[in-house]
């Protein structure tokens, strides 16, 4: 009991912070000059994303034809980054909204960084969209925007337009939800600006927040409203974005499971990603106290739970295959586990499947380098699952004179090295630019001043320190933790 | 000897077209030289209307079977040919190569001029320099040698034989590259005489052929297509023929066989003799056959022996004996003057081969003093070419008349450039009994003339083309053809017509004089050798049409190449895949080529096609979209494909196209073929076959027994369960539009492909991108392979456009509504809405979208002048696809409207059933009970391919029937 008691109270917060320390720790990496790690990623992440500039400047100046797409085989790389990158935006709105919702508080050590990483993957993935189609300064035809062109009007009957409407609306909801969430922070950061220019350009970003109870209760309302409403979008998202393919003739395509299948990869791959960022963050950002094993352990088992799920999905859909009794539908998944893309297909089933299973074991849950390479791994399997999914379907479907091959050309695998420095480059400037923990919040998580331990630590009672919690004149802390 | 400055102006087209739209106008009446007529745009003439294009008839002169064409002509220049539905040969098809002569005419690589030693000049200058020494000739009684390929017109035979006149020593020599020259050398022993007969399919119960593709490439391919497939209607089954196909190489004719033998040559030889001696022929000597071959052809016997006088055997070996053979079994079995026709023979192939062959010796010993080249390519079609190429040289005079630079005329003195035959007044005479006038439809584009008029002037004499096909006419047709009407209208009613039948010239019927055997046919060892000719692209001469050589061979699905076909088990033996590259060793003459591996080859041959490999090829080296990873069209040698006339033999006064003792050694190297056709099988691969079963039902095919057992329910149909998800909220009130396609008549010949794409303004897109399986038809022909117990490997074609589904779905996915449904059952496709999401493609069934992958080229200024204005080009970044042809639907919607009447059935017809010489192909109004259509698709042979999918395809196929018995089975499908 005492054991159960001592997990339950275990601190998610480690080195007995005070909050004046978070806000030193948080805010202190933004005033530090970045280090040579800073500015090697940076530059590495600005590298790929010029490579992802020159081949996308080629594509729209050339054509399409400079992929390696035929007349079966219309989409391969494209669409499967663009659902790569969106599923791994999902992750960020799980962590900052459901995990909100259902009180899960070691979430706020990372749900600054996941709905960062939200932002910079549907901005990475809202570029394929347009970068795919023959003609993409005509992109703006998607949108039922008003003409004098008589009826001309988009198709709601088609998935791309709900995709349209699905992604513009996740994205501008996790953009608020980010910002508002951030608000307090900025403030923090105002306060603490010595630079003009920053305390300036922080003022404009915190929006006048003065801290007073009733800007906290109101932002509190409007937060859970917004975790409320961007709660639904983690499954319609990812929902109707896999209608792109259910809703089609195409087997392999055309299967009912691909929603739940769809939500289920998108959280086990943003799951993925937000361990691996999270990680190289604490490292590099020196947040150790921040993200602690704790944090990691439960994203494990996340990751463990979401990639059970995908691998239900994957024998579910075997499954259906065989009893479907359409030798098309059988065929197509035969021709997966198979066929000439039989590789593809196994490296979706271990990375996906078979790595996971390693984080049933608590040593490796706390074993931070194999945490890593895991989430890598899974990273890896998740885009080769987008990859099966949509060019083993297509490039064998109904009439065997149409089979066709497919291999990626040199401007394709520049899109997708550009897709992630351009998405690098995002993260590393936020980073630098923005509290990559969310302060307001973690100190409502600090172990100072609960139970009977709470409180020893160079800040004592939660007095002292330069931002010490008092009711009113610091705008930064939430009037509730002076009563704790 | 090219020629840079031949790109024609705004301002000069619009002079040519305004011209020659002129001249259109008086050309039914009384055409004179075009000087005189000029008309004033003023007074404008009742056939010049813009937009509005016109008909004229004329005669194809792509190859000399002479089928019967009607050129289209919008806005002064022609943009398409297409079949003359009245002709009595061709019967309204036209083939692939047929159609695509039409870029001939626009071809930036023409001769806009004539050459003396590499130098423009003109014709003046030309005209002295030959007559002069001509003149010498004449004086001094030279010899004179004009060598051509098979020439069918009179007009230009009058032309040679009037030239050739002045001179004591003057021969015309015809050869064939293509040659069939075995058969008149044949009949001139067994009958006597040297001729061809013209062959009738149509009156044959039983068809036999060796090695004789008579759908694909063999003599007259149209004619006989059209007459075949008159009587393999399973509706009467009393009528339907027996098809025996026996041959080295899986040929389009042998995929619609009814048995199918792979043979070698060899065997072929063997059989005949066999089957002749059956048939009571004792003059031939006694081959050997395997015991299982002398079964078979026993068998064949009896089949013959039953259908007397109503059988055909056709051969298309290049062997003296053999065809002596064919003569006496026709002979025996009572054929002649019921199937194989000798009293009016053919001029389809007149090639001589002796007479070439004298003519080399006749060089060798340095003897002719003057020889003229009309269209012919010695140099590139014989199999010497270093020696010919050698002799030119020695020749004092020496003159080609041809359209473009080819490998014969680096070697000539002069050249006298010939205008294109659309360009040019002559006629044709492709049987005896049947002329047809080939009329010009657009004043030479260059500074050109006709062969006819060229060999005139050389005489000193002085008239044009139209005058000398005239007056053949008035002289020798009028008299022969006419029924009491004057000579004017006669013209007239020809020049609208397009041919006239000539009553019987009393041409006797020659009699039987026996067989002759030389013996000649030598002990064949070793791996056995075929040339053979491909449907897309029969001979070198169109080796410069860059359609022809996209087209992919109907049986390979290759395109852009030839190759060195081998059945899989020499495959096997010698260690090579697709696409390796090997040495092929005949006497000392070694070609290096790549391996395509055949199904249906007979064992122990290695095959290869002719007219590839022409230097002219080179100029497609850059065809196509350039970009980071594009690859050239050509191949190592820079030329599209190998030239495999050095394996040609020349030997005893033939032209030989099988050999004997061939080696094959793997040479290293590997290419990607450009096939546009991945998958050969209906059924899956072994290893991916699914629970279910692996074989798909898309082309179903049984057989004549059991459609005459059950013709209702030939065509297993889906039961479709449930409900309709989609509301049946878009009847067709008015027009439905359909198309029936007939997968039994349909031979793969792919003329409705180039067809399509002419009308269409599809664009080549060159090697490269078929490569990629990025080829751009509007209308593929899938092809594929069947085995069955009886015989050997056959296959099945199945012209596939887009489906014109009326629950699309490409329709429903388009974000931006750029394709949507007609209400006549169109799905339209609204080019400059389309985004280019390819999401419609991904999601069609058929995959019959095409995409537009980069901004293909489409040629010069001048080239662009065959496109259709009638079509939108689109640019890149769209998707497009068969439209049904909806240009022709609506113009003829507006021409019924017009005259104010309703539409007829049959009126309206879209490229491709137009120019289907097998009537494969039906397009129409299914909500019209009466139709045509209405009728096929209430058949039991009818289906809608993946029709359990209720995507509602408007294609309906009908299942293919071989004459076979029933199989017992319900249904018998693959």
């Amino acid at each position: 009991m005492a054991e159960l008691l001592q997990a339950l109270t275990r601190p998610l917060i480690g080195g007995d912070k005070t909050p004046g320390q978070v806000t030193e720790d948080i805010s202190g990496l933004l005033n530090n000059r970045p280090g040579p790690l800073w500015w090697a990623g940076f530059f590495l992440a600005l590298t790929l994303l010029m490579v992802g500039v020159i081949a996308g400047v080629y594509l729209i100046r050339t054509g399409i034809g400079t992929w390696g797409l035929n007349n079966t085989v219309g989409w391969a790389f494209d669409i499967t980054n663009f659902v790569f990158w969106i599923g791994i935006g999902h992750a960020g709105t799980l962590i900052s909204a459901v995990l909100f919702l259902v009180r899960q508080r070691w979430r706020t050590s990372v749900n600054r960084a996941a709905e960062a990483m939200t932002i910079f993957a549907v901005i990475c993935a809202g570029l394929f969209p347009v970068l795919h189609m023959g003609r993409p300064w005509m992109a703006y035809w998607m949108f039922p925007y008003p003409n004098f062109r008589g009826p001309l009007w988009v198709n709601f009957r088609s998935p791309l337009v709900w995709d349209f409407f699905a992604i513009s609306t996740y994205f501008i909801i996790s953009l608020t939800f980010w910002y508002l969430g951030m608000m307090p922070d900025l403030a923090t950061l105002r306060d603490r600006a010595k630079n003009k220019v920053k305390r300036f350009l922080y003022s404009i970003g915190a929006l006048g927040w003065d801290g007073s109870y009733k800007t906290w209760l109101r932002y509190e309302t409007v937060y859970t409203l917004l975790a409320g409403l961007a709660t639904p979008l983690v499954l319609s998202v990812h929902t109707i974005v896999s209608w792109d393919f259910a809703t089609s003739v195409i087997p392999g395509w055309h299967t009912t499971i691909f929603p739940p299948y769809f939500v289920a990869g998108a959280i086990f791959s943003g799951m993925a990603m937000v361990l691996t960022l999270m990680l190289v963050a604490r490292k590099t950002m020196r947040l150790e106290d921040y993200i602690t094993t704790r944090h990691v352990d439960a994203m494990s088992k996340l990751l463990l739970a979401t990639g059970m799920m995908v691998g239900l999905a994957y024998a579910t859909e075997f499954l259906t295959a065989m009893y479907s009794g359409n030798e098309y539908e059988q065929f197509v998944f035969i021709n997966r586990a198979l066929g000439p893309f039989a590789w593809a297909y196994w490296i979706m089933v271990g990375c996906n499947v078979l790595v996971p299973q390693f984080l049933w074991f608590r040593q490796v849950r706390q074993n931070f380098l194999a945490v890593f390479v895991l989430s890598l791994l899974v990273n890896v399997g998740m885009w080769f699952e987008r990859f099966t999914i949509i060019v083993t379907s297509l490039h064998r479907d109904y009439l065997p004179s149409n089979w066709s091959g497919y291999t990626p050309s040199l401007v394709e695998l520049g899109l997708l090295i550009g897709s992630f420095g351009l998405f690098f480059t995002l993260f590393l400037l936020f980073i630098r630019f923005l509290p990559v923990v969310s302060m307001n919040e973690v100190k409502g998580v600090l172990h100072i001043g609960r139970g009977g331990h709470g409180g020893h630590g160079p800040g004592g009672n939660g007095h002292g320190g330069p931002e010490s919690v008092r009711p009113t004149p610091d705008p930064t802390t939430k009037p509730e933790e002076v009563t704790a | 000897m090219q020629e840079q400055d031949t790109a024609l102006s705004r301002r000069d087209f619009l002079a040519i077209s305004g011209f020659s739209v002129a001249a259109a106008g008086l050309m039914t009446g009384c055409m004179r030289p075009p000087e005189e007529m000029v008309i004033p745009y003023l007074e404008q003439s009742p056939e010049m209307q813009p937009g509005q294009a016109f008909w004229y008839s004329t005669v194809c002169r792509a190859c000399p079977a002479g089928c019967g064409a009607l050129v289209k002509v919008r806005d002064g220049r022609p943009i398409k040919l297409e079949g003359n539905p009245d002709h009595p040969l061709s019967r309204g098809g036209l083939c692939a190569v047929g159609q695509a002569s039409l870029l001939g005419l626009y071809d930036e690589m023409r001769f806009n001029n004539p050459l003396l030693h590499g130098k423009r000049v003109n014709w003046a200058e030309l005209d002295a320099q030959i007559s002069k020494s001509l003149d010498n000739l004449a004086a001094s009684s030279g010899t004179v040698r004009v060598m051509s390929g098979s020439v069918n017109s009179p007009t230009e035979h009058t032309a040679i034989a009037r030239f050739l006149s002045r001179f004591v020593d003057g021969k015309h020599i015809e050869y064939d590259p293509a040659p069939a020259s075995a058969i008149p050398a044949a009949y001139e022993i067994t009958h006597g005489i040297r001729i061809l007969p013209q062959y009738r399919f149509d009156r044959a119960k039983v068809i036999v052929s060796f090695g004789a593709d008579f759908l694909g490439t063999w003599i007259s391919p149209v004619e006989f297509t059209a007459e075949y497939s008159a009587r393999r209607d399973p509706e009467a089954p009393e009528e339907f023929s027996w098809h025996g196909q026996y041959e080295t190489v899986l040929s389009p004719t042998g995929a619609r066989a009814d048995k199918r033998l792979a043979l070698k040559p060899s065997e072929q030889i063997a059989a005949l003799a066999y089957l002749a001696r059956q048939f009571g022929e004792a003059g031939i000597p006694a081959p050997s056959l395997t015991n299982e071959l002398r079964h078979e052809m026993d068998a064949l016997a009896h089949r013959l022996e039953k259908h007397r006088g109503e059988s055909l055997v056709v051969c298309g070996l290049q062997d003296l004996d053999t065809q002596q053979a064919v003569s006496a079994i026709n002979h025996h079995l009572g054929n002649e003057e019921q199937t194989v026709l000798l009293s009016s023979p053919s001029n389809q192939r007149r090639g001589n081969d002796h007479a070439l062959a004298g003519l080399i010796e006749e060089m060798k010993a340095g003897s002719v003093d003057a020889l003229f080249i009309l269209e012919a390519n010695p140099v590139y079609d014989l199999p010497d070419s270093e020696l010919f190429a050698g002799l030119l040289q020695q020749v004092p005079l020496t003159v080609a008349l041809t359209e473009r630079s080819n490998e014969t005329t680096e070697h000539m003195q002069m050249v006298a450039a010939l205008s294109h035959p659309l360009e040019s007044w002559s006629d044709s005479e492709p049987v005896n009994g049947l002329a047809a006038i080939q009329q010009p439809c657009i004043r030479p584009l260059g500074n050109t003339r006709s062969a006819a008029t060229s060999f005139t002037s050389w005489n000193h004499e002085n008239s044009s083309d139209h005058d000398l096909v005239r007056d053949r006419w008035r002289t020798m047709i009028y008299p022969a053809s006419a029924n009491g009407e004057s000579f004017d209208s006669f013209w007239t009613q020809c020049l609208q017509n397009g041919y006239a039948p000539i009553r019987d010239e009393s041409t006797s019927y020659p009699p039987w004089h026996g067989v002759r055997s030389t013996s000649q046919s030598s002990e064949r060892k070793g791996l056995e050798l075929v040339l053979y000719s491909k449907t897309a692209l029969p001979e070198g001469r169109h080796s410069s049409n860059p359609m022809l050589l996209e087209l992919p061979d109907p049986i390979s699905k290759i395109s852009w190449d030839n190759y060195a076909c081998l059945p899989e088990q020499e495959a096997r033996r010698f260690g090579v895949h697709e696409g390796d590259y090997v040495h092929l060793k005949v006497k000392g003459r070694i070609l290096t080529l790549p391996v395509h591996i055949q199904p249906g080859q007979a064992a122990g041959t290695v095959a290869v096609a002719l007219g590839y490999g022409r230097d002219i090829s080179a100029r497609f080296r850059e065809t196509g979209p350039r970009w980071l990873e594009d690859d050239v069209n050509t191949g190592p040698n820079g030329l599209v494909g190998v030239n495999a006339a050095p394996l040609l033999e020349l030997r005893d006064g033939l032209i030989v196209t099988h050999r004997s003792s061939v080696t094959v050694k793997i040479a290293g190297g590997h290419t990607d073929l450009a096939k546009t056709q991945e998958y050969d099988w209906l059924d899956v691969p072994e290893k991916l076959t699914p629970p279910d079963g692996g074989h798909r039902d898309l082309l179903v095919e049984g057989t004549l027994g059991d459609y005459r057992h059950d013709p209702q329910h030939f065509v297993p149909h889906p039961h479709m369960e449930g409900d309709d998800l989609w509301p049946e909220d878009h009847p067709y009130y008015g027009h439905h539009w359909g198309l029936a396609i007939d997968l039994g008549k349909c031979t793969g010949c792919s003329a409705c492909v180039v067809s399509c794409q002419l009308e269409n303004n599809v664009p080549v897109v060159g090697k490269d991108e078929v490569r990629r399986n990025r080829e751009l038809h509007w209308l593929r022909i899938d092809r594929y392979y069947r085995k069955n117990n009886s015989s050997d490997t056959t296959a099945s074609f199945q012209p596939v456009m887009c489906q014109q589904c009326d629950n699309a779905p490409c329709e429903t996915v388009c974000p931006v509504l750029a394709t949507v449904h007609s209400d006549e059952g169109l799905n339209q496709q609204v080019y400059n809405r389309c985004v280019g999401t390819r999401y419609c493609a991904n999601n069609c069934p058929y995959k019959m979208r095409r995409f537009n992958w980069f901004n293909y080229p489409r040629g010069t200024e001048k080239e662009r002048l065959a496109l259709n204005p009638d079509v939108t080009v689109r640019s890149r970044g769209i998707m497009e696809k068969c439209t049904f042809c909806v240009q022709r639907i609506q113009e003829g919607k507006q021409r019924a409207k017009r005259e104010n009447r309703p539409l007829r059935d049959g009126e309206i017809k879209p490229a491709c059933q137009q120019s289907c010489s097998a009537g494969a192909i039906v397009f129409g109004d299914m909500n019209d009970p009466n139709s045509e259509i209405a009728r096929l698709i209430s058949s039991g042979r009818s289906y809608k391919m993946l029709e359990e999918l209720n995507v509602r395809p408007s294609v309906h196929y009908l299942a293919a029937v071989r004459n076979s018995d029933s199989t017992g089975k319900e249904v018998h499908h693959g």
